[in-house]
């Protein structure tokens, strides 16, 4: 009887302790789901984004969490260029996000109805404006990409040539045009119109990238690697988890 | 699902922008002078599930080698281009640049250096959309 009633007070008290962390890591932390659509001309997006946010400061306006995001991307008729940096800016140095793009060595490849899928681990940071409103700004990191192969048209100059590419298998983010692969990042509104739910508005900025199955590029330097960088409007849901 | 599709399809349509056409007056383009030019080859121009016609025709003319449609008229479409094709998929291919009109004779400079047995198709292409509009095989 006395070992009954010992594990029972043992159990509350563990019970109590965990309510209590529960209840400090709601105040700490918050947890969402958001499922956005952005469109711009012949082109699209659905995404869906978990985040888990650490709350800063003494009074919580500023997050910071980390995620992942699921985003597939739909297009039509859409333009392609060489990807990687030491082509297009002719430097891998974090300095070529102040360069200019040298034209004379980038090509095209122009994909009739790409279609690209991506998972990613996400960087998230946001601040409470209200109650109700929060601004933030997300990026994806790190991850990989799949979809089906699409015949493309490689233009160089006044050659071209018919190929076939694939969505670059892995993603991530580094400085500019050193980035490789699918990459999604959104500046956001939130608007909270109950304790759970709240509408989201973002200018989504996503690069899709694909590989063609041949280096079809040989000036100046052999490439296989075509980017496209598109702005799109989004408009999305939040639920609130915790 | 479907209506989720197309609601996507109903947004990405309506962000869509308007094309530029070909322009449709007669262009009226004549540098090659036929008396001095030498005829290489020649082919009937014929629409591809699109409506056109004329003769597609490559003279050389002091080196310089020339594409010149005469007669000529097509239906009007988007970013219409003049490609000169190893195939008759256009796999391989040279462009001569944006088509200068629907209507009337017109020519295109051939690059220099450009093997033109190596290349004995013309065609009409629609770049954007991939579309052929027509084709000639030169011989």
């Amino acid at each position: 009887m006395m070992i009954g009633k010992t594990v029972f007070y043992i159990i509350m008290l563990v019970g109590h302790v965990l309510t209590a962390t529960a209840q400090h890591d709601n105040a700490r932390k918050n947890d969402f789901v958001d499922g956005t659509f952005a469109f711009a001309s012949y082109q699209g997006t659905l995404s869906i984004l978990y985040v888990h946010n650490w709350r800063i400061g003494s009074s919580k306006r500023l997050g910071f969490g980390l995620g992942a995001r699921f985003t597939s991307y739909l297009g039509a008729n859409q333009y392609y260029i060489t990807a990687p940096a030491e082509l297009t800016s002719e430097s891998t140095s974090p300095l070529i996000f102040f360069k200019e793009n040298i034209e004379a060595n980038i090509d095209s490849l122009l994909i009739e109805s790409p279609q690209t899928n991506s998972i990613n681990a996400s960087i998230n940071i946001d601040y409470r404006i209200s109650p109700k409103l929060t601004v933030g700004f997300n990026i994806d990191a790190i991850g990989f990409s799949f979809g089906a192969t699409k015949k493309g048209n490689y233009i160089n100059g006044t050659q071209g040539k018919i190929t076939e590419a694939s969505p670059t298998a892995f993603n991530v983010l580094l400085i500019s045009d050193n980035d490789r692969g699918s990459l999604n990042s959104e500046l956001y509104f939130k608007y909270l119109y109950t304790n759970k739910w709240a509408i989201k508005t973002a200018a989504q900025f996503l690069f899709t990238e694909y590989t063609t199955e041949t280096k079809v590029q040989q000036f100046p330097s052999p490439n296989d690697r075509f980017r496209n960088k598109s702005l799109l409007l989004a408009v999305g849901i939040s639920y609130q988890l915790n | 699902m479907k209506k989720i599709l197309n609601a996507f399809l109903f947004f990405t349509v309506m962000s869509c922008s308007p094309d530029d056409a070909t322009p449709t007056t007669p262009v009226d383009n004549t540098p090659v002078n036929k008396m001095t030019a030498t005829l290489l080859k020649q082919g009937v121009l014929m629409g591809v599930n699109h409506t056109a016609s004329g003769t597609a025709s490559i003279y050389e003319d002091n080196g310089n080698k020339i594409v010149f449609f005469d007669p000529f008229m097509s239906e009007n479409g988007p970013d219409l281009k003049v490609y000169l094709s190893k195939d008759q998929k256009a796999s391989e291919y040279i462009r001569l640049g944006q088509l200068k009109s629907t209507n009337g004779s017109q020519s295109y400079q051939v690059p220099a250096g450009t093997e033109i047995s190596h290349y004995p198709f013309v065609y009409i292409w629609c770049e954007k959309y991939s579309v052929e509009f027509a084709r000639a095989e030169l011989k």
